[in-house]
């Protein structure tokens, strides 16, 4: 798949060799993100819906799908870097900016394809400003809100020790690092203990918030909705939170070994074994929710929801069932990280996080379309839906806008810690 | 006669019809029991309630001593409580419910073409459908013929979810939309157990059917114009509202007048005396999926 290619690429730019490899990157990045702005304006702004395979029985289709998804690996990354500045897991400070910066890009990138699901973005302020509390959607929109605005300034102090050090250059982001912080000359320790503080506080806050807010309230959009039998259990917000942790945690692993690759710098194996067992053991949890799920599901013998689950495992799009969602989101991966020879190897834990990463995308899908396509009654029609090449145009264009973000906003920040890179990662080997 | 003339039907030329519709008006009112006078000045001075120029309790002061003369106690005074447009306090009013007899309903179709006539409602797009299920094989088999309109709930799924409140329950129970609030975010069809809400996506009969674009259907009263594309309701969900402007002007929803088979009823389910209370009481009335709690008013006889 794209995603994953635009994934591998994004991670290889190297930041001080201003190679072939990394104009190869931006080119493509920009050209993915120039045709979907195109479809966006020629379908979206100029034919509105009617530019999409969406229809009165699946009125929700790939757009949410991925905007779960991002929404997924945002409040994943947030819950490991609270790891960091939360609990104080210092073991983990090197990913914690990354993952925050993934957070408020993933998010915005959900937030770009919510947006973009709406019929008529004219009205859209009104899901601001009338505010119904029996909707959990109105909830997530005002918590979305909340959540970004954390984020950035989570991130904000996170580095900001850093940034009075950028300060002192005279380039471009020097500048803007000066205009970050005001213009303050000296980090002093006095700072530095406010600085944790306040992360620790912001942490603390942010746990509850992606949790019960953000996650697990993107999840009970979903579970609420008693029409669909299949999505209305009290089991679906937490799968919801799990998954997010797993994608999360596989994203965090990606970047920043893809990114020690690409500066050919030392990664940190025991950081990254460890963020591997992480990741088993949030798919190892995973599996049981997801087990259970399915027996009870079953068990009841409801019409619909066995007809949705026999659309999702024995219908003609069932292979985004096998594979994707039971393979690459969650056994091989296990496999690869409870092997011994594999779970040591750094390059089979990239592999298992690139295969989370895929994989997640059919878990997305399958929550969504095949119980829209179950009909409600009996002698309503079974819907038909699949993403059109406008559709899939937009969502490439919007994820490449994602990649793109995400990598200038590596390029203006001290994401990296700036220490390590001067003392040299081998010391905590 | 004004037909075939240029332009169209003035409301003089409605009046001139009328008139000639009797020959001999007055004859005919001569035979009523009652007073024709009280009635002639009724009907004119209803007019003027209706224009605006009187106002509806000048109107009942007025008669009210004459009706009660004529009619005695079947007349109650007073502007009615159940008028649409009056300003009615809460509770009280008509709750609007509606009894379809699947005995009765021959799966004609008439419902949904009537109430696309109605509503004018976009390709793609239809407020009522009939389901039609066969059970066991030939020759011995069931066909059921399920007309399924909005169930108007009176625990609305599609209320509850709403990030807007742009979809909410009135005091005559029926479930409407703000289609100039809607954000269009469909939350509100994956809620609705019924599948009873379909989205505007746009599209237009105009291509096969001259003059479509021409004028919106007044849904909830609300005169909209021409169809022009982007203009609300495009883009926003739309649903069967039990013909809301209908009720208004004291007209049932279209499919039960056009019912062929008769098999639809509409009225108060507040009262209990009404013809659906009555129905909606009988031990072959079901609700659909009532195990969600949903309370639709749309009762069925089975
Ligand atoms: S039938 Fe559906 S659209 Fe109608 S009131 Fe009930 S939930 Fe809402
Ligand atoms: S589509 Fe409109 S009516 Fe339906 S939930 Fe969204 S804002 Fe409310």
């Amino acid at each position: 798949m794209n995603t994953k290619a635009n994934l591998v690429n994004n991670m290889l730019t190297p930041e001080h060799k201003k190679g072939k490899l990394e104009k190869i990157y931006w080119i493509s990045l920009f050209i993915v993100f120039g045709v979907g702005v195109y479809s966006i304006i020629t379908g979206y702004f100029m034919q509105g819906m009617e530019s999409t395979y969406l229809s009165n029985i699946v009125p929700w289709g790939g757009w949410i799908a991925f905007y779960i998804y991002f929404i997924g690996l945002s409040a994943g990354s947030f819950l490991l870097s609270t790891l960091v500045y939360g609990f104080g897991m210092e073991k983990f400070e090197k990913i914690g900016r990354a993952a925050l910066l993934s957070a408020i890009v993933c998010m915005i990138t959900g937030i770009l394809f919510v947006f973009l699901d709406i019929g008529r973005p004219d009205h859209v302020m009104n899901a601001v400003i009338y505010w119904n509390v029996t909707s959990t959607m109105s909830w997530e929109i005002h918590f979305y809100i909340v959540y970004l605005i954390l984020l950035v300034v989570e991130l904000y102090f996170s580095m900001r020790n850093d940034l009075v050090k950028v300060a002192k250059s005279n380039n471009f982001k020097g500048k803007l690092s000066r205009f970050l912080i005001f213009n303050k000359q000296e980090y002093t320790d006095i700072d530095k203990g406010k600085d944790k503080k306040r992360l620790k506080i912001m942490g603390i806050i942010g746990i509850p918030l992606a949790i019960f807010g953000v996650h697990g309230g993107t999840g009970s959009i979903f579970a609420v909705l008693k029409a669909q039998p299949y999505l209305n259990s009290a089991l679906f917000p937490l799968i919801f939170i799990i998954s997010a942790l797993v994608s999360g945690t596989a994203l965090s692993i990606a970047i920043y070994v893809i990114k020690c690759k690409v500066k050919k710098q030392q990664a940190d194996h025991s950081m990254i074994r460890s963020l591997g067992s992480m990741l088993a053991l949030f798919i190892g949890i995973e599996i049981i929710m997801v087990w259970y799920e399915f027996l009870v599901g079953f068990y009841g013998l409801e019409h619909e929801e066995l007809g949705t689950l026999q659309l999702i495992m024995g219908s003609p799009y069932s292979w985004s069932f096998w594979l994707f969602q039971m393979g690459f989101a969650l056994l091989f991966p296990l496999i690869l990280l409870v092997i011994k020879k594999t779970r040591e190897s750094i390059n089979w834990i990239l592999g298992a996080s690139v295969m989370v990463l895929i994989g997640v995308v059919g878990v997305r899908f399958n929550m969504v379309i095949p119980t829209l396509i179950m009909p409600k009654i009996d002698g309503m029609p079974y819907g038909n839906y699949y993403m059109n090449l406008s559709e899939w145009l937009t969502s490439f264009g919007v994820i490449a806008m994602c990649l793109i973000l995400y990598t200038i906003g590596e390029k203006l920040f001290p994401i990296d810690e700036l220490d390590s890179h001067e003392k040299g990662v081998s010391k905590h080997e | 006669m004004a037909i075939h003339s240029k332009s169209h039907l003035q409301p003089e030329d409605y009046s001139k019809l009328a008139d000639q519709f009797v020959p001999n008006s007055d004859k005919v009112l001569a035979t009523s029991p009652y007073d024709s006078e009280l009635g002639k000045n009724m009907a004119r001075d209803a007019r003027k309630v209706i224009n605006g120029k009187l106002k509806i309790e000048d109107f009942h002061r007025v008669y009210s001593a004459s009706l009660i003369k004529e009619f005695g106690d079947q007349y109650a005074s007073g502007p009615s409580e159940t008028s649409q447009n009056s300003s009615t306090s809460a509770g009280t009013g008509p709750k609007w419910g509606m009894v379809i007899d699947l005995k009765k309903c021959v799966g004609c179709d008439t419902c949904t073409v009537s109430c696309k006539a109605e509503n004018r409602t976009p390709p793609g797009m239809s407020y009522n459908v009939v389901l039609e299920t066969i059970k066991g094989d030939y020759p011995n088999f069931s066909i059921t013929n399920l007309p399924k309109p909005c169930m108007q709930c009176d625990n609305p799924p599609c209320v509850q979810v709403c990030p807007t409140r742009a979809t909410y329950k009135m005091e005559n129970g029926i479930v409407i939309i703000d289609n100039d609030r809607c954000i269009g975010c469909r939350y509100c069809m994956v809620a609705c157990p019924y599948g009873s809400r379909s989205y505007d996506f746009g599209n237009s009969y105009e291509q096969e059917m001259i003059g479509y674009n021409d004028v919106t259907s007044p849904e909830y009263g609300i005169e909209r114009g021409k169809r022009k594309k982007g203009d609300v309701p495009e883009e926003t969900v739309r649903k069967c509202s039990f013909c809301y402007h209908r009720l208004q002007r004291g007209e049932e929803p279209a499919c039960v007048e056009t019912c062929i088979g008769d098999a639809r009823y509409f009225g108060d389910m507040s009262d209990p005396n009404s013809v659906v209370s009555k129905l909606a009481a009988s031990p072959r009335a079901f609700r659909l999926k009532e195990e969600l709690g949903t309370k639709p008013r749309v009762v069925y006889l089975r």
